[in-house]
C-alpha cells in the first residue's frame, strides 16, 4: 500500500488569503507546497518525495478558471482547455495531449506549467531511492551526487515534461505571478530556470496566478509535436512547438520541451536559418537539423537520450510542415 | 402453454386455501422457486447437439466420447462469466477486501543492496515501539520452500544473504500502517555487500560466491542453475541447406501487470489452525509450502482464494510474504493483512525470463525443414521458481507444429542478482516461438516461396508424435492458418504493400495442461477432482480446486455439469474457495483447468446423471436409454410429454440415502518418451494458432502501430465462444506489451527502473488493434466435449506475426525485443546504411517473386490436408511420427533406420566446442565429479 503521509491542507478563497496564509507559514519557518490539480504533487507525495507538513489549495480562489484567448487562469482544467471555444488551437493540440482524459479532467495549466522535473532516479518509491543512496534531488540530508551524470553536485538535470508551456512560449505568452512580496508579470520564457531542483523563478510563497496572450497571438497557426510510446498516459519524451503568421516566415517561433530540465524557445536557432531567406523544404531540413544540434537530452526519462534528440529533427520537421502548402 | 412443458406436467392441484394459506398435505413437494426460475422447460436446442447423436451441430472431425453427455443445455454458447456480477458490481473480494475483526497490519523490510550476506539484525528499538505487535526475521522460519520440489531455494526473509534489491530481509505487523512504516525505519540491519551478478552471460562464469550453493550438484562455481541439452534426429540432413537463418535475439523480461498487487491475510483461528487467504492461482502449492514453513500439519491450515485480479503466472509460486503474514499473526495472535505496493509487485516479479536465444534453421531441396538448433540462456533472477521448467520449455516447444528433420537444443538458466523470473503466459514458449516464427520467414524469402505456404506444406498431422516424443492428438493448425490467409486477404497483401505498411504471419503450439504433477506420480493420483453434491432443493453443488484467475474456470466448470444434467447455470453453485472443502486441485497454472478440472467434473455429473436417470426409470418404466435429458425435465424420447421433472427424479434418487453424491477424476494418459527431461513439455493435448498482423511503420520515427489482428486459435472446442474470443483478444494485448513497448529495464546499476505502471509501458486502448478472433474446432478426442487451452497458447503467435510484418513494412529484421522506437530507428538507419539512402522515406520494402519451389509446396499442402483431414476423422489411423515427411517408416524405430538417428540429453564431447551461449554451461562440471563439495 502507498500510504499518503499527512499534512495540512489549506482552502484560501482569495489571492489575498492564499499570500496571507504564505506569508505565515514562511515566517514561523514552515514549509508547505502549492495543490492545484494535484495530479503531479499527490502522486509525489505518495512516494514520499520532497512532502511538507502544508499544502495550500488554489482550487477555491475566486476567478482563477478563467478562459479566454488572451487570458487563461491557472486553475482552467486541461480538459476544459481542450474544450472551451476561443483557446488558440495550437494550446487545444498540447492540451489534449496531456497524460489521459481521467487526468486531465483534474489537472490544470497552472500546474502543467509547475511541473515537477522528472528523473526516473527520482520518481520512484522510498525504498528504492534508499537502494541508490538517494540522488541529488532528493538526498534526504544526505548530500547524494546526481545519478543521472555523476560527479558533478551543482545541477539537477531531471527533465521537465509538460507540453504546454513550449506552445505558450510560441504564442508569446506571459505569466503572472503572485507571493507575499506582490505581483509581477514576466514573458513564460523568462519564467523557468535551468535546474531540475528550482525549475522556474517562483519565489518562496509565489504562485503562479494566470497566463495572457498578445492580440498577436490570434493571428499565428501552428503545431505542438509530441513523442511518447503510447497514446495516453506518457510524458513527453520530446516536444516542439512551432508558430507562424501565414504567409510570413520570418514570424517563425520554435521552442521545445521534455529535452531538458526547461521548455526552451530556440531564437537564434531560428533567426541563423532565417538569415537566408526562407527556402521551403530546405529551410526546414535546416530548422530541424539545427534545433537538433541544440538541444541535450540526457538519460533519464524512458527513452534513451540520443533517439530523442534524433526525434527532435522529425518533430521540427512536421511541426512546421504547414508553413509550405 | 407454447415453447414448452411445464416443470411439472398435470394440475398441480389446489395447494392454497382463500386465505392465503397451504392447504395440509397438499402442498407441491418442492417449494416454490427451486428447480431453476423459469416456470416451462425449454425445448431441445438442437443446434447445440452433436449431429452424430441427432442435433444439428456440425461434427467436422468426427465423433467425440463425450457426444452422448450433450444436452445443447450450455457447451458452445457464448455465456457471461458466472462471476461476472461480483465483479462488475464491486462485490468481488479480492485480496486486500479481505478485513477481520482485530487485525494489524504487516510492512516488510527490504534489502538495499543487489547482494548482501546479513551479518546481524537488530530488532530491539522495533520491538520497543509502541503499537508494534510483531517482529519476525528469517531466523523464524529456517525451513526452505519453493514452487517445485525439486527446486526448494525461498525463506520466508532472508537467512543468511539478500539476493535482489528488495529481497525480504524482516518484517513488522502493527496496530496500522503509518506504525508499521515506522517500525521498518527503526531496524538495525549490518550488511557485507556482495559482488552482484546482474548480466546472465556472466552468470555462467565461475564466482567467488554463487547466489545459491546446490552442494554437490552445484556446477562448478558458476551461477547456473539450470542446464539443458537436447538433440534429436539425424543432424547429418542439415549439412548443404538450400535455406538457413541465423538469428540472435535479445529478449527482455516483462512482466505480467496484473492490475491486483499481492495482498495476503493470516489468521490463526481460536482453534490454532491457520486461515490464510490470499490471490492465489495455485493455492495448493502454497497450502504445502506453508506447511514446511511454518512446521504444522496441512490439515492444520486452511488456504482461502480470494478472487483474484488477474495472474497471468504471476501468482503461482507460494511467496515469502504469505509465509511473513502466517509467521507474524501467529507471533502477534491477531490477523495480519500485508498488501504490496506495485514497486514491491515488480520486486517479487517472477515475470518473463530477459532472454538471449539464438536460432539458427535450415531447410533442405524440397524446402523441408531438416533441422532447428536453438539455444537459449534465460534470466533467472535470484531465485529458482519455475525455472527448471522454463529452461525445458525454452526448446522442447518449438518442436511442433512442424516436422522436423533434426532438433539441438542447449539451454541455461542463471541466477543473477535481479528480482526472480518465473512462470508467465506462454511460460517458456513464447520468445523461443517468436525466433523460430522470424527464421522460418526468412528462409520462405530466401527460397522465394510463401511463407504461408512454407507452413502448409510442413504440418505434423493431428495424431502424431514429435520428434522429441510429443504425442499430438488432435491439431487445428492447416485450419488455422488457412482462415487467417483468407481473412487478411494475405495473397493480395504480403509484400506487396508500400513502404511502412506490412503485414506477417506468426504461429503457435502450446501445452494443454502438463502431463506431470508436479508432486506426485500421475500414475497413483490424478490431476485434478471434483465433487458433486445434489441435495432436495435441486441445486448442483460443486466442489473443486480449480482457481478461476478471471480466465472463467468456475464458468467452464458450472457449464460442462449444465450441460451433462441439462440445468439451467443458475442452479450450479461451484465452491471453489477453500482448500478445506476443495478437493486437492494444481491449480491454475500450464492451461490446466479447462481440460482436466472440466474433465472431473464432467465425469462426476455423469455419476449423478446416471443416478437419476436410474431413477426416472423407477417413475417412468423406460430404460434410460430411451430417456432423454432437458431443461430440469427426463423425458421419453418419443414423447416428451411422458417424463418427469428433475426434482421429481432426484427425490425418488435419494430416498433412504438424501443428498446424491458424486466425485469425479481425471487422470492423463500415460505417454511421452523415457529420456531425461521428457516430461517437460508433455501434455494430454496441445493448442495450435495462426495470426496475421498489420501494422503501419512510422519510418521516420520508428513507431509501430499494429492496426489489424487475424487471430485463429485452434482450442478444440469452445465451451464458452464468448470467454475464448475473450482470451484471444487479451493474448494479443499481452504478446503487443511484449513485442511494442514493455520491458523491465535495469540501468547500469542493476536497479529496476521502471517497477511502476508509467514506465512500465503496458500498452493502452490507443495502441490496440482491432483484434477478429477466429476460433477453430478441431474436438480434441481426450478434451471435455473436445476443448483444449484457451488462455496461453493464443499469446504465442502476435510476437512473430508483428516483427515479421515490420519487415514486410520496411525491410529489416530486428531481432532486439521490445521493438521501441529507438530500437527499431536504430535499424531503420542500419537499413539506409547499407541500402545508401539518406531519407528513410527513399527505403524500398521488401518484394518477392515466387521461385520454382512454391507450385511444389502448394501441391504438396494439398495433398497434407487430404491426409490431415482423413486422420483427423480417424478413417486413418495408421501411425505418424515425426520422420515420415523423410521419407522414414514410422512402424520402425527411428534410430533403426537412419544411421545418425539421435536422441541425446548431454552434448557428446567432440561437441562442446560448437556450443552456443548457453551450451557453455556444459563446459563446467558439477562439483560431484570435481572431487569438491559432497
Amino acid at each position: 500500500m502507498m500510504l499518503m503521509p499527512p499534512f495540512t491542507l489549506h482552502h484560501p478563497t482569495s489571492v489575498d488569503a492564499a499570500c496571507e496564509l504564505a506569508a505565515q507559514l514562511m515566517a514561523s519557518g514552515e514549509s508547505f507546497d502549492w495543490v492545484a490539480g494535484g495530479t503531479d504533487l499527490l502522486p509525489n507525495y505518495k512516494w514520499h518525495i520532497n512532502t511538507k507538513p502544508h499544502v495550500i489549495s488554489l482550487a477555491r480562489i475566486e476567478g482563477t478558471s478563467t478562459i479566454s484567448a488572451s487570458e487563461l487562469g491557472c486553475m482552467t482544467r486541461l480538459a476544459d482547455l481542450t474544450e472551451a471555444n476561443g483557446v488558440h488551437p495550437v494550446i487545444v493540440q498540447a492540451a489534449s495531449k496531456v497524460a489521459s482524459s481521467l487526468i486531465r479532467t483534474n489537472a490544470t495549466l497552472g500546474g502543467n506549467l509547475c511541473l515537477d522535473t522528472r528523473c526516473f532516479w527520482y520518481n520512484q518509491g522510498e525504498d528504492w531511492r534508499r537502494s541508490i543512496d538517494w540522488c541529488h534531488k532528493a538526498d534526504c540530508g544526505s548530500g547524494a551526487d546526481c545519478r543521472v551524470i555523476p560527479n558533478q553536485n551543482t545541477l539537477c538535470v531531471a527533465t521537465y515534461q509538460g507540453d504546454i508551456a513550449p506552445t505558450l512560449m510560441v504564442l508569446g505568452a506571459s505569466v503572472h505571478l503572485i507571493g507575499p512580496n506582490g505581483a509581477r508579470t514576466l514573458p513564460i520564457q523568462s519564467f523557468y530556470q535551468l535546474d531540475g531542483m528550482k525549475k522556474n523563478v517562483l519565489e518562496e510563497g509565489e504562485f503562479l496566478l494566470k497566463v495572457t496572450l498578445p492580440e498577436e497571438a490570434a493571428l499565428r497557426t501552428g503545431s505542438y509535436q509530441k513523442l511518447r510510446v503510447r497514446d495516453s498516459w506518457d510524458f513527453p519524451e520530446a516536444g516542439v512547438a512551432a508558430s507562424w503568421i501565414e504567409g510570413d516566415p520570418s514570424t517563425l517561433v520554435l521552442a521545445t520541451t521534455a529535452l531538458e530540465s526547461i521548455p526552451r524557445c530556440h531564437p537564434e536557432e531560428v533567426a541563423a536559418v532565417l538569415a537566408d531567406g526562407w527556402d521551403g523544404a530546405a529551410s526546414i531540413k535546416a530548422l530541424s537539423n539545427s534545433l537538433q544540434k541544440s538541444v541535450k537530452p540526457v538519460n533519464n526519462t524512458a527513452l534513451p537520450p540520443r533517439y530523442r534528440r534524433s526525434m527532435v529533427r522529425v518533430l521540427t520537421k512536421r511541426a512546421v510542415q504547414g508553413m509550405v502548402k | 402453454m407454447s415453447g414448452g412443458y411445464r416443470q411439472q406436467p398435470g394440475s398441480p392441484g389446489k395447494v392454497t386455501r382463500k386465505d392465503g394459506k397451504r392447504v395440509a398435505g397438499k402442498q407441491a413437494f418442492p417449494p416454490p422457486g427451486s428447480g431453476g426460475s423459469k416456470p416451462t422447460m425449454a425445448p431441445r436446442d438442437l443446434d447445440f447437439i452433436p449431429e452424430l447423436v441427432g442435433g444439428r451441430e456440425a461434427q467436422p472431425a468426427g465423433a467425440h466420447v463425450h457426444d452422448r453427455a450433450r444436452t445443447g443445455t450450455s457447451v458452445g454458447k457464448p455465456t457471461a462469466l458466472v462471476d461476472s456480477n461480483a465483479k462488475v458490481t464491486g462485490q468481488a473480494w479480492y485480496g486486500d477486501d479481505v478485513r477481520l475483526a482485530n487485525e494489524v497490519i504487516g510492512k516488510i523490510l527490504r534489502s538495499p543492496h543487489h547482494y548482501a550476506r546479513i551479518k546481524s539484525i537488530d530488532t530491539s528499538k522495533v520491538e520497543a515501539l509502541p503499537g508494534v505487535l510483531a517482529v519476525a526475521t528469517g531466523a523464524d522460519s529456517p525451513h526452505q520452500f519453493g514452487v517445485l520440489p525439486v527446486t526448494k531455494d525461498e525463506h520466508a526473509m532472508a537467512v543468511d544473504k539478500v539476493r535482489h534489491v528488495g529481497d525480504l530481509v524482516a518484517s513488522v505487523a502493527a496496530v496500522d500502517e503509518a506504525t508499521a512504516m515506522a517500525a521498518l525505519n527503526l531496524f538495525e540491519v549490518e550488511y557485507e555487500v556482495l559482488e552482484p551478478v546482474f548480466d546472465p552471460k556472466k552468470g555462467l562464469e565461475d564466482v567467488d560466491e554463487p547466489i545459491h550453493w546446490r552442494g554437490k550438484y552445484h556446477l562448478a562455481r558458476t551461477n547456473v542453475q539450470k542446464r539443458v541439452f537436447q538433440e534429436f534426429g539425424d543432424r547429418s540432413l542439415v549439412q548443404k541447406p538450400l535455406a538457413s537463418s541465423h538469428g540472435k535475439w535479445k529478449m527482455a523480461g516483462v512482466h505480467h501487470g496484473f492490475t491486483e498487487p499481492h495482498a495476503v491475510v493470516a489468521h490463526w483461528g481460536p482453534n490454532g489452525r491457520l486461515q490464510l487467504y490470499t490471490p492465489q492461482q495455485v493455492p495448493h502449492y502454497t497450502h504445502r509450502a506453508l506447511a514446511t514453513v511454518l512446521d504444522v500439519p496441512m490439515h492444520q491450515i486452511n488456504v482461502i482464494r480470494t478472487f483474484v485480479g488477474g495472474g497471468f503466472g504471476g501468482k503461482s509460486d507460494p511467496f515469502p510474504h504469505e509465509m511473513c503474514a502466517a509467521i507474524l499473526s501467529r507471533k502477534a495472535g491477531r490477523p495480519v493483512r500485508i498488501t504490496f505496493d506495485r514497486e514491491e509487485v515488480y520486486w517479487i516479479n517472477r515475470g518473463r525470463h530477459p532472454s538471449h536465444i539464438e536460432v539458427k534453421m535450415t531447410a533442405d531441396d524440397d524446402a523441408r525443414i531438416s533441422g532447428f538448433d536453438i539455444d537459449a540462456l534465460i534470466d533467472g533472477g535470484g531465485f529458482a521458481s519455475f525455472g527448471h521448467v522454463t529452461s525445458y520449455y525454452n526448446g522442447v516447444l518449438a518442436t511442433a507444429p512442424y516436422e522436423l528433420g533434426s532438433f539441438h537444443y542447449t539451454g541455461a538458466r542463471v541466477w543473477t542478482n535481479k528480482p526472480a523470473s518465473g512462470a508467465m503466459r506462454g511460460h517458456g514458449a513464447v520468445n523461443t516461438r517468436c525466433a523460430v516464427e522470424v527464421g522460418l520467414d526468412e528462409m520462405a524469402d530466401q527460397m522465394k516461396v510463401d511463407p504461408m505456404d512454407l507452413r502448409l506444406a510442413n504440418l505434423l498431422p493431428p495424431h502424431s508424435r514429435t520428434i522429441s516424443g510429443f504425442r499430438i492428438t488432435s491439431n487445428g493448425m492447416r485450419e488455422a492458418l488457412e482462415k487467417v490467409r483468407e481473412g487478411s486477404q494475405w495473397d493480395t497483401k504480403f509484400r506487396q504493400m508500400p513502404l511502412g505498411k506490412g503485414i506477417g504471419i506468426g504461429c503457435g503450439f502450446f501445452i494443454s495442461g502438463s502431463g506431470l504433477p508436479i508432486h506426485w506420480d500421475p500414475n497413483r493420483f490424478p490431476h485434478a477432482t471434483v465433487h458433486i453434491q445434489v441435495d432436495m432443493d435441486g441445486g448442483v453443488t460443486v466442489h473443486t480446486g480449480a482457481a478461476d484467475i478471471g480466465q472463467g474456470s468456475t464458468t467452464a466448470i458450472a457449464q460442462v455439469v449444465s450441460e451433462v444434467l441439462a440445468l439451467p447455470l443458475e442452479m450450479i453453485h461451484v465452491k471453489c474457495h477453500e482448500s478445506d472443502t476443495s478437493p486437492v486441485d494444481l491449480g491454475s497454472y500450464s492451461s490446466r483447468v479447462t481440460f482436466m478440472n472440466a474433465n472431473a467434473a464432467i465425469r462426476a455429473a455423469l455419476e449423478i446423471r446416471e443416478q437419476l436417470l436410474k431413477a426416472a426409470w423407477e417413475i417412468l418404466g423406460y430404460h434410460p436409454n430411451n430417456l432423454v435429458l432437458n431443461d430440469r425435465r427426463i423425458y421419453y424420447k418419443h414423447d416428451p410429454a411422458i417424463g418427469t421433472s428433475y426434482l421429481k427424479a432426484l427425490h425418488k434418487a435419494q430416498e433412504d440415502k438424501g443428498a446424491l453424491i458424486a466425485s469425479g477424476a481425471y487422470r492423463s494418459p500415460p505417454m511421452g518418451g523415457v529420456h531425461k527431461g521428457a516430461a517437460a513439455g508433455l501434455a494430454p493435448a496441445y493448442s495450435f494458432s495462426a495470426y496475421v498482423a498489420e501494422v503501419d511503420v512510422d519510418v521516420e520515427t520508428g513507431m509501430i502501430k499494429c492496426t489489424k489482428v487475424w487471430a485463429a486459435h485452434d482450442c478444440g472446442k469452445a465451451l464458452n465462444p464468448l470467454a475464448v474470443k475473450g482470451q484471444i483478444i487479451g493474448s494479443c494485448h499481452m504478446g503487443l506489451g511484449q513485442v511494442l513497448s514493455e520491458k523491465m529495464v535495469y540501468g547500469r546499476t542493476g536497479h529496476l527502473q521502471n517497477p511502476n505502471l508509467l514506465d512500465y509501458k503496458i500498452p493502452s486502448v490507443h495502441e490496440m488493434p482491432h483484434v477478429e478472433p477466429i476460433i477453430v474446432e478441431s474436438c480434441d478426442p481426450e478434451g471435455p466435449f473436445g476443448a483444449k487451452e484457451a488462455g496461453e497458447g493464443p499469446l504465442l503467435p502476435i510476437l512473430p506475426a508483428v516483427v515479421n510484418a515490420v519487415y514486410d513494412a520496411i525491410g529489416i529484421r530486428l531481432r532486439d525485443l521490445p521493438l521501441t522506437p529507438d530500437v527499431v530507428f536504430k535499424g531503420i538507419e542500419k537499413g539506409m546504411k547499407a541500402a545508401g539512402v539518406d531519407d528513410p522515406l527513399d527505403l524500398a520494402p521488401p518484394r518477392v517473386e515466387h521461385g520454382e519451389l512454391q507450385p511444389l509446396l502448394v501441391k504438396r499442402a494439398a495433398e497434407h490436408k487430404i491426409r490431415d483431414q482423413a486422420r483427423q476423422r480417424s478413417e486413418d489411423t495408421s501411425p505418424y511420427v515425426n520422420g515420415v515427411l523423410f521419407g522414414f517408416d514410422p512402424n520402425i524405430p527411428l534410430e533403426d533406420q537412419v544411421e545418425g538417428w539421435r536422441m541425446a540429453t548431454e552434448p557428446d564431447p567432440e561437441q562442446l566446442a560448437a556450443l552456443g551461449l548457453a551450451g557453455k554451461a556444459w563446459l563446467k562440471k558439477e562439483q560431484r565429479h570435481m572431487g569438491g563439495d559432497e
